[in-house]
């Protein structure tokens, strides 16, 4: 089943051909299995952090997928994961080209959803803490962490099935918050037969939960402006406080992913499918076993919207107990929701004509420009809004979707900063207490639940999110919008 | 050593080795428990069963794992001790010894097929698995 006849071919740097500013192209001869040549879009010493560990070897690989189209693409925040690279981007051409389970990953619709408000960092400074310390409490957090809902079986279909549409009819949700949220919180194809008993059960008590590892609720202020007419198209403006919320599916995706990956290792022998890593096992889309992944993978992905939406139910709630009567009509409006593991069915243009692809975003952002029937009336004419959290302690941005995007990336860019350091290194040289301190000093509140998973997300242990956005906008497939700095921070 | 941590950027991975594919279930069984505990375990609950089976020994030993990371987090349990009762044709019977935990045991979301391969070595057996975390 594995290639296991092909020679790894060491990759070095003489192997990557510079084809353009920040962008680096591994021929389709460098290796006998590759189907595609590979792009990494990177500055010099991005390619060269990228070139510290395994990703590139893990892009090429991507490379060899049965029916991939046009490049395996990197994005500058590359970075070493299982299978694919994080940060790595391959579409399939359909209906023949393959799915892949582990080109989405564990955590299906892992997202970013940003919420703004109308509010000043300075008027809200004097409340805080209280906010930080009431998000903790009504959030919960941390490994395994249970929600505040009991779903019945049937329930829980309607969540697989309705994802964040299930929310609005519950009255967690408002139209607005449906159409800023990436296919307006609802994949097609979900059918909750093909979830497992299994993952049924991890999932259950998991709804508005966010979990552990680098998953956060971080309330920010908007540091600076770079586009002021598309800020203020997604009520975006200087100093004013937004909030951002990163997680995903929960034990409901990582079971569904591990239940796909496990039966796809005799799945590729039946179809002859021979791959250089049986992570990267896969099925043709249009079979019986692909689309029974995508059913279920598009299940786990309305779970991951709900599941946000639900979250950010209870950060309203939270920051209408403390600032009620205290800071006049405050509220939280939806400014958009990605995800950033996910296959999309998809079309774009390839070669001079239009094509329907299956394109797996693991740690990459779908980035759609102007225009694009899949964004919402009030943000067509700008694009779509792209999400990139920094590290903890650090920068976000907001980002537009471009058209050179589309034209380049299948409409893509990167989804954060990329780790450098591993999470036993990042334990070793940081003291989570001390991270904690040094934070504060800064005026960044910490409320995490473990002192060892802080110092692993500690920022040293990541790439500069800024010098990743920077490439990405000199790139031209993301426009800075926005920058924000983190206020406080809530972790599991 | 039976087996260590190893260097991985963004997730978690350990080289295991045994005299036997048996030996060598165990162990890794062993290894993610020194890995990842999220929290002290409580009191002992009990032996449990474990069945499983894969298409060759890599499906197995991911299969195995990803069973003791079930078994912990649908029961907030700790599983210790691990011993394999029957190993025949990539089929698999063992009994693990566990703890009552307050919350869920592991920071690990999965086991993963990367770049995984069971090894001979002159002592037996050796793999490198990777942890989704």
């Amino acid at each position: 089943m594995c290639k296991a006849s092909v020679e790894r071919a060491m990759l070095s740097k003489e192997n990557i051909e510079r084809v353009g500013e920040h962008v680096w192209e591994i021929s389709k001869t460098f290796r006998d299995d590759m189907r595609v040549p590979a792009r990494l879009y990177a500055d010099e010493d991005l390619l060269d952090a990228a070139l510290a560990d395994n990703s590139v070897t893990q892009l090429v690989n991507t490379a060899t997928l049965p029916g991939v189209i046009k490049h395996a693409i990197a994005m500058p925040d590359i970075h070493q994961g299982y299978g694919f690279p994080i940060g790595g981007v391959v579409a399939t051409l359909l209906p023949e080209g393959v799915i892949s389970p582990g080109g989405v990953g564990y955590d299906i619709n892992c997202g970013v959803r940003l919420l703004a408000s109308q509010a000043s960092a300075a008027e809200l400074h004097p409340y805080l803490e209280h906010i930080a310390h009431r998000l903790y409490a009504n959030c919960p957090s941390g490994v395994g962490s249970h929600g505040h809902l009991r779903m019945s079986n049937t329930e829980l279909d309607q969540v697989l099935h309705e994802g964040s549409r299930w929310t609005r009819d519950q009255g967690y949700a408002s139209r607005g918050d449906l159409d800023h949220t990436e296919e307006f919180g609802r994949i097609p194809g979900a059918d909750a037969a093909f979830v497992s008993d299994r993952a049924r059960e991890r999932g259950r008590n998991q709804l508005g939960t966010l979990g552990a590892g680098n998953h956060f609720i971080e309330v920010d202020r908007i540091a600076e402006v770079y586009d002021e007419a598309a800020a203020a198209r997604l009520g975006i403006y200087l100093d004013n406080v937004a909030v951002q919320i990163h997680c995903g599916s929960r034990g409901l995706g990582h079971q569904v992913c591990e239940d796909y990956v496990s039966r796809f290792q005799k799945t590729v022998r039946d179809y002859g499918i021979e791959l250089p890593d049986r992570e990267l096992v896969c099925a043709p889309f249009d079979s019986r076993e692909g689309q029974e992944y995508f059913h279920a993978m598009a299940c786990a992905a309305n779970f991951a919207f709900a599941n946000r939406q639900l979250l950010t139910h209870l950060i309203r709630q939270s920051f209408e107990e403390v600032l009620a009567a205290k800071i006049k009509e405050f509220e939280l409006h939806q400014v958009y929701d990605i995800a950033h593991n996910m296959a999309k069915v998809e079309e774009h243009e390839v070669g001079g004509g239009s094509v329907r692809v299956c394109v797996h975003r693991k740690g990459a952002t779908r980035a759609f420009g102007p225009g694009s029937s899949a964004l919402p009336d009030d943000l067509r004419e700008l694009g779509q809004p792209v999400l990139i959290p920094g590290s903890m302690g650090t920068a976000s941005y907001v980002l537009i979707g471009t058209t050179k995007a589309m034209q380049q990336t299948f409409g893509s860019t990167c989804h954060g900063a990329g780790r450098v350091m591993s999470r036993a290194k990042a334990k070793k040289v940081v003291r989570g207490a001390e991270l904690r301190e040094q934070l504060r000093n800064r005026g960044i509140l910490i409320c995490a639940g473990s002192m060892s998973g802080l110092a692993e997300e500690a920022p040293t242990a990541y790439k500069d999110v800024s010098r990743v956005v920077e490439v990405v906008h000199r790139l031209g497939i993301g426009r800075k919008v926005a920058r924000l700095e983190p206020l406080a921070v809530i972790k599991g | 050593m039976s087996f260590e941590e190893i260097e991985h950027t963004a997730d978690r991975a350990f080289r295991v080795t045994g005299r036997d594919l048996a030996e060598l279930l165990e162990n890794a069984a062993r290894a993610i428990h020194a890995l990842d505990q999220a929290g002290p375990a409580g009191e002992p609950s009990g032996t449990r069963e474990i069945e499983v089976e894969g298409v060759d020994g890599e499906s197995l030993l991911v299969n195995w794992l990803n069973e003791i990371l079930y078994l912990e987090q649908a029961n907030q349990l700790v599983c210790e001790r691990f011993h394999v009762d029957e190993l025949k044709n990539h089929h698999l019977r063992a009994r693990v010894e566990t703890r009552k935990c307050d919350r869920s045991s592991t920071h690990i979301k999965a086991v993963t097929f990367h770049n995984l391969k069971i090894r001979k070595t002159s002592k037996g057996l050796e793999a490198e698995v990777v942890l989704d975390v």
